[in-house]
């Protein structure tokens, strides 16, 4: 309580006044492991303020997972607290989409039913969940395999059902973990692409974990780099890439994009083991 | 660069071309793959057949022991023709059919019910590993005694030897889902109930097949030896009857049709799967 003032100036400053969809306060969290106790993220604050899209980077085993579990609600803070639109949540957030580098869809379904299973939950009359999530589908690219069960699609394709099925509910905040990771190089890049587009036309809020420096570099308006664990916030970047950031291609050859890149290197603890 | 994301593209689409040469001479060589195996499977089963005729000339000692296949096939036909082997088969199937379905039924709910509470399935892990160790010809003369000489007793002992592997393969397909895949429904908003319907009750379906292609056997298993005990017609009747006269070919020949029937339950079973779990075989 003591700290909102400052968060609030901090926004006002930034994004016009508005409460900005999602900030983190000094939350700490720790396992109990065979009755030790393991303290995994130590002090970590963050904001994301609306329309913005954040990149987590940190070094393997800092929590990053962890932390996004805990923003979902599947995880409770020992201390500190989180803000969705200003308010304290308990359970799950709402309008919040989440995605993981498996893609979880049901071999059952079709990439159209997939697509459709949390307007499903909702309880949205199926007609009007089918056509949006049929015009989603078309829109990834995907048209033609909305009847398609996922085990005869690419793991290209099958992530784009899963962005699909995260994009349908129109949710503020995406929180994606290493969603691309498992992808080859062409299929990421083109994927990486057709996601910002989706993600900066609806103004929606992205908060990206990934180990991937270039990635982390090329989709967010700035990153934020972790430290070793117990984890902290270590150094955050803003990236300043031009005005038209919807090319991921052509951001990669630009010659300030490696100089990010580099500075990222030096700031995470990267070590031989 | 650009040139690399078009062959993406190109490689993301699959190759349909169901009229395509290469997709015809796959198929033609798949086809020649399995009569190659159905051919050696009946080479067998007609050597091993001569063998046996061959071993065992008419009125001899081996006869008399171990039959014939010539002796078996004369029973056969005699059973058909004095209807005992439509109204053996027809009894025994319904009993096992009964059974397969009750066990299977009971068991499937109870072990998917199970899910929802851990507490619960911790209480009752004991009794059930209890409950399945007892041998079910043990529970025979209960059941006789219980319900009767009847229908009745041979349906109790089938579903006695279904119930408990339904129920086990069941509770196993329900707590092995994949936990990060519950993560999800959750933050889609499900309830525990939708998370069940949409998520664990499918997800089980693989692991409650294997159950029910398991229990066809075990069903079969359980109404013959409730028809041992006591009965006046079934499979298990005949097979018992004619054993006791030591009319060995007899014996065969009811052995015969009751592996028949255990292949066409079977067989069944394996129709529903495909029915029902249609993501399974469009690879």
């Amino acid at each position: 309580m003591m700290a909102q003032p400052s968060i609030h100036a901090t926004t006002a400053a930034t994004s016009g006044g508005t409460v900005p969809p999602l900030v983190v306060e000094h939350m700490a969290k720790s396992y109990d492991h065979h009755g030790r106790i393991v303290p995994v993220i130590a002090d970590l604050s963050l904001t994301l303020r609306e329309g913005e899209i954040v990149s987590i980077v940190g070094p393997s085993g800092c929590g990053k997972t962890t932390l996004l579990n805990t923003l979902c609600g599947l995880l409770v803070p020992d201390t500190g607290n989180i803000r969705w639109h200003g308010r304290e949540v308990t359970g799950q957030p709402q309008n919040v989409g989440y995605m993981l580098q498996k893609d979880l869809l049901l071999p059952w379904r079709t990439a159209l039913g997939n697509t459709m299973l949390g307007l499903e939950i909702r309880g949205l009359a199926a007609a009007e969940a089918e056509d949006r999530s049929r015009a989603l589908l078309d829109q990834l690219g995907l048209h033609g395999f909305a009847d398609h069960y996922p085990s005869t699609l690419s793991g290209g394709m099958r992530q784009r059902v899963a962005l699909a099925r995260t994009l349908v509910n129109e949710p503020d905040v995406l929180l994606l973990d290493e969603p691309f990771a498992a992808l080859d190089f062409q299929s990421k890049l083109l994927l990486e692409n057709d996601m910002l587009a989706l993600v900066r036309k609806g103004r929606r809020s992205l908060l990206l974990i990934t180990h991937d420096i270039e990635e982390a570099v090329s989709l967010a308006d700035r990153v934020i780099v972790l430290s070793k664990r117990p984890t902290q916030v270590k150094a955050a970047y803003e990236i300043e890439l031009g005005s038209d950031r919807t090319d991921v291609i052509a951001l990669r050859e630009r010659p300030d994009f490696s100089h990010h890149v580099r500075r990222i290197w030096a700031d995470l603890d990267v070590v031989l083991q | 660069m650009t040139a690399d994301v078009d062959t993406a593209m190109a490689h993301a689409a699959p190759p349909l071309a169901p009229g395509a040469p290469s997709s015809t001479r796959r198929r033609w060589s798949r086809l020649r793959a399995a009569i190659a195996v159905l051919v050696t499977q009946l080479a067998i089963l007609i050597v091993f057949l001569a063998f046996w005729e061959h071993a065992t000339p008419k009125n001899s000692a081996a006869a008399f022991m171990f039959g014939s296949p010539s002796a078996i096939a004369g029973f056969l036909g005699q059973m058909v023709r004095d209807g005992s082997l439509w109204r053996d088969t027809s009894i025994t199937g319904m009993e096992t059919l009964l059974g397969f379905f009750v066990g299977n039924l009971v068991g499937t709910l109870i072990g998917l019910s199970l899910w929802y509470s851990r507490f619960v399935s911790r209480v009752v892990e004991p009794f059930v590993i209890a409950l399945g160790s007892i041998p079910i010809i043990a529970l025979a003369p209960i059941v006789i005694i219980w319900f009767g000489t009847g229908l009745i007793s041979k349906v109790a002992m089938s579903t006695l030897s279904v119930v408990i592997v339904a129920l086990v393969t069941s509770y196993k397909g329900a707590v092995g889902v994949d936990p990060d895949q519950i993560n999800l429904m959750k933050t889609l908003g499900a309830s525990k109930f939708q998370i069940f319907r949409k998520l664990v009750v499918p997800a089980s379906l693989t692991d409650i097949f294997a159950g029910l292609k398991l229990t066809v056997g075990f069903a079969l298993i359980g109404a013959i030896v409730g028809e041992f005990m006591s009965s006046s017609d079934g499979l298990g009747h005949a097979i018992f009857k004619a054993g006791s006269l030591y009319v060995i070919p007899k014996v065969f020949a009811a052995l015969v049709v009751t592996i028949a029937l255990a292949l066409v339950l079977t067989f069944l079973v394996g129709k529903i799967e495909r029915l029902l779990m249609p993501w399974r075989h469009h690879v």
